[in-house]
């Protein structure tokens, strides 16, 4: 019978008589390439990570910031003209007390 | 082959002690491994010195880990395999298959093979190859990747589960599903064919 499976498997043993012939020795330079890579890549992980941690941290903490800043506006805005009518009425009790 | 009287157990503690030389030396002497996996699940697209590279980086990055419970080759090979099958993952989209995208030779093997129960001819050996690589491509990359090994390389389901390190029953599970689709796969173009 011409089944699928018979298919496939003739497929495939006629391409299993298909030789790869070419080198498998590593390419000339590749060995010392991937060697000086690996040892720059473990040598700095440490500095490279906290360099890396630290600027995204920074950058987050400024959004949170900015963010908060953002949320809390109507309140601060209420806050400086509060202490500003606090100022004022401070002089005016200044001059009663202290006429001179 | 790798070289039999290669001092792995020496090389392993020099580049533990960060020796450069003995790195390279480990390079040379796993890279036919390598490159034989590579080139048996090489993505469309990707060079293969490429993916070999990052094979090696790999390995040295977590060489820390590697602590003697399977054959350092096999802990390797795992490695390339995984690489191999992240990279097939990455292509997404498989193209699919259609008669008009075969070239002559290709299209009158798959014809042969289809109509008549006699093995492909000698001389057909390489339009074979390259027809089976097409099909290979509609399975999912793990799929694949089985397939190739046990069909083509005709490894056994335990050599299969050394090299990649699933379990024999994952493997058998991922044949038998490979299998399947194949087998949809001919039924279709047979029907395509007729039409």
């Amino acid at each position: 019978m011409n089944t699928p499976d018979s298919q496939w498997q003739r497929l495939a043993a006629a391409a299993r008589q298909v030789r790869d012939e070419r080198d498998t020795a590593a390419p000339s330079g590749f060995a010392t390439r991937v060697a000086a890579h690996a040892f720059a890549r473990v040598e700095q992980p440490f500095s490279a990570l906290f360099a890396r941690f630290s600027w995204r941290a920074l950058g987050f903490a400024s959004l949170l910031a900015l963010v908060s800043v953002a949320a809390n506006y109507s309140s601060i805005s209420a806050l400086v003209s509060s202490s500003d009518d606090d100022s004022a009425s401070s002089e005016i009790v200044n001059e009663i007390v202290n006429p001179s | 082959m790798p070289d039999e009287t290669f001092d792995l157990a020496g090389c392993l503690e020099r580049v533990h002690r960060r020796d450069q030389a003995a790195a390279r030396e480990l390079v040379e002497h796993l890279y036919p491994l390598v490159i034989r996996i590579v080139r048996a699940h090489l993505p469309r697209r990707v060079a293969e010195e490429d993916l070999s590279q990052e094979i090696f980086l790999k390995m040295f990055t977590r060489i820390e880990q590697y602590k003697g419970s399977v054959p350092f080759s096999h802990w390797v090979s795992r490695i390339a395999v995984t690489t191999c099958i992240d990279q097939l993952r990455a292509q997404k989209r498989r193209p699919e298959f259609r008669w008009a995208d075969l070239s002559e030779s290709e299209a009158g093997v798959l014809d042969s093979v289809l109509t008549n129960e006699r093995d492909v001819a000698p001389d057909d050996a390489l339009a074979a190859s390259e027809l089976v690589h097409k099909l290979l491509d509609q399975l999912k990359p793990e799929d694949q990747l089985v397939i190739q090994l046990l069909d083509l390389e005709q490894k056994s389901i335990a050599e299969i589960s050394e090299t990649t390190g699933w379990k024999q029953s994952l493997v058998k599970v991922r044949a038998f599903r490979a299998r399947r689709k194949l087998k949809k796969l001919f039924e279709e173009l047979k029907r395509m064919e007729k039409s």
